[in-house]
């Protein structure tokens, strides 16, 4: 019986342990990797909004207006993206 | 001597040529290097689960973190409603992770750096999300591109910049993991080149980049996963509680 109490208490520091180290890891982690988001969510909006104007542009024939536009609201996107994905980061502290 | 750093990227048969109504559907070195993925997934799983000890082995090791990390992270960004979708996010993860580490193997293929691999899951993603969200809300998911507090004059607007940022999703996830594992693999064969190219003499300082680069494409493969993951997550999380 003593041998279990030892293993018990042996296995709650190795949890804590462990549990602490597990959060910095995470913090870690997820710190880069939101790094790595942001930047490709600023550029895939303006892909998209410019390729959207594209289509829209040969349907119905009005070139070269409506991917001006939409360049500009694509741009508009990928900021209001990043201001999203960092207001979550920030909430999430 | 020293090889095109594309080379690595070319997709070529192995085997006989199979071709169903005109569509080519043989078995390439891409789906060999996916096959080898899922084996050694389901292997190491299978074998870290055989025997349940509460004073877990190596293997038993591993497969509880993969788990315990995923479900952390499904409950921690997309709360309880997503349990459901555990198995799905825990298959991408796995799937993406592991095609990651096997392309980190010299001489091996790496099935994340084809932009059409990462796109299709991408989209599968994507689409697997927006009908989740019309299921669970009917047509009151169109809220997701109207955004509360927002003046009369604004709404088209605003709705207009919604849906192409709604739009961008799997573009944004996929171009992230492609460009990621193409642009570092591509780094690995340049320096490796300069290795070749320079010599006895001059060839320890890319020799030492190598090294270096080979641990950050390492750290880049799993963050990629962990990536594709966690914003599947969030996107789930927007489809089932849906709050702007």
């Amino acid at each position: 019986m003593g041998k279990f109490e030892d293993f018990k208490t042996r296995l709650k520091i190795a949890n804590s342990h462990s549990k602490k180290k597990l959060e910095n890891d995470n913090e870690n982690g997820s710190f880069m990797g939101n790094a790595f988001k942001l930047g490709s969510e600023l550029v895939s909006a303006v892909v998209v909004g410019t390729i959207i104007g594209f289509i829209l542009d040969s349907w119905f024939d009005t070139k070269p207006w409506l991917i001006i536009i939409f360049f500009f609201l694509g741009s508009v996107a990928g900021i209001w993206n990043v201001i999203r994905a960092a207001n979550r980061m920030q909430k999430k502290d | 001597m020293a090889t095109n750093p594309m080379h690595q990227f070319e997709v070529y048969r192995i085997g006989p040529e199979i071709k169903i109504a005109g569509i080519d559907l043989s078995f390439t070195n891409a789906s060999l290097f996916m096959l080898l993925s899922a084996l050694t997934i389901s292997l190491v799983l299978a074998l870290g689960t055989r025997e349940k000890k509460i004073i877990p082995g190596k293997l038993q090791l591993i497969s509880e973190m993969f788990y315990n990390f995923i479900a952390k992270m499904i409950s921690d960004t997309a709360g309880s409603k997503a349990k459901p979708y555990f198995p799905f996010i825990f298959c991408l993860f796995m799937f993406v992770l592991f095609c990651n580490m096997l392309g980190m193997l010299p001489y091996s293929f790496t099935v994340t750096s084809h932009i059409i691999v990462t796109l299709i899951m991408a989209i599968f993603v994507f689409i697997a999300v927006t009908v989740i969200g019309f299921l669970k809300h009917g047509f009151g998911y169109l809220k997701l591109f109207v955004p509360s507090g927002v003046p009369i004059i604004l709404l088209p607007l605003i709705t207009v910049i919604e849906i192409i940022s709604y739009l961008s999703r799997p573009v944004s996830l996929s171009v992230r993991l492609f460009a990621n594992m193409m642009a570092g693999h591509t780094m690995l064969k340049v320096f490796g080149g300069f290795v070749v190219s320079l010599g006895v003499l001059g060839g320890w300082l890319p020799l030492s980049f190598s090294v270096a680069l080979t641990g950050l494409e390492i750290l880049v493969a799993f963050l990629q996963a962990y990536v594709f993951a966690i914003l599947t997550c969030i996107y789930l999380n927007d489809a089932l509680n849906l709050q702007h």
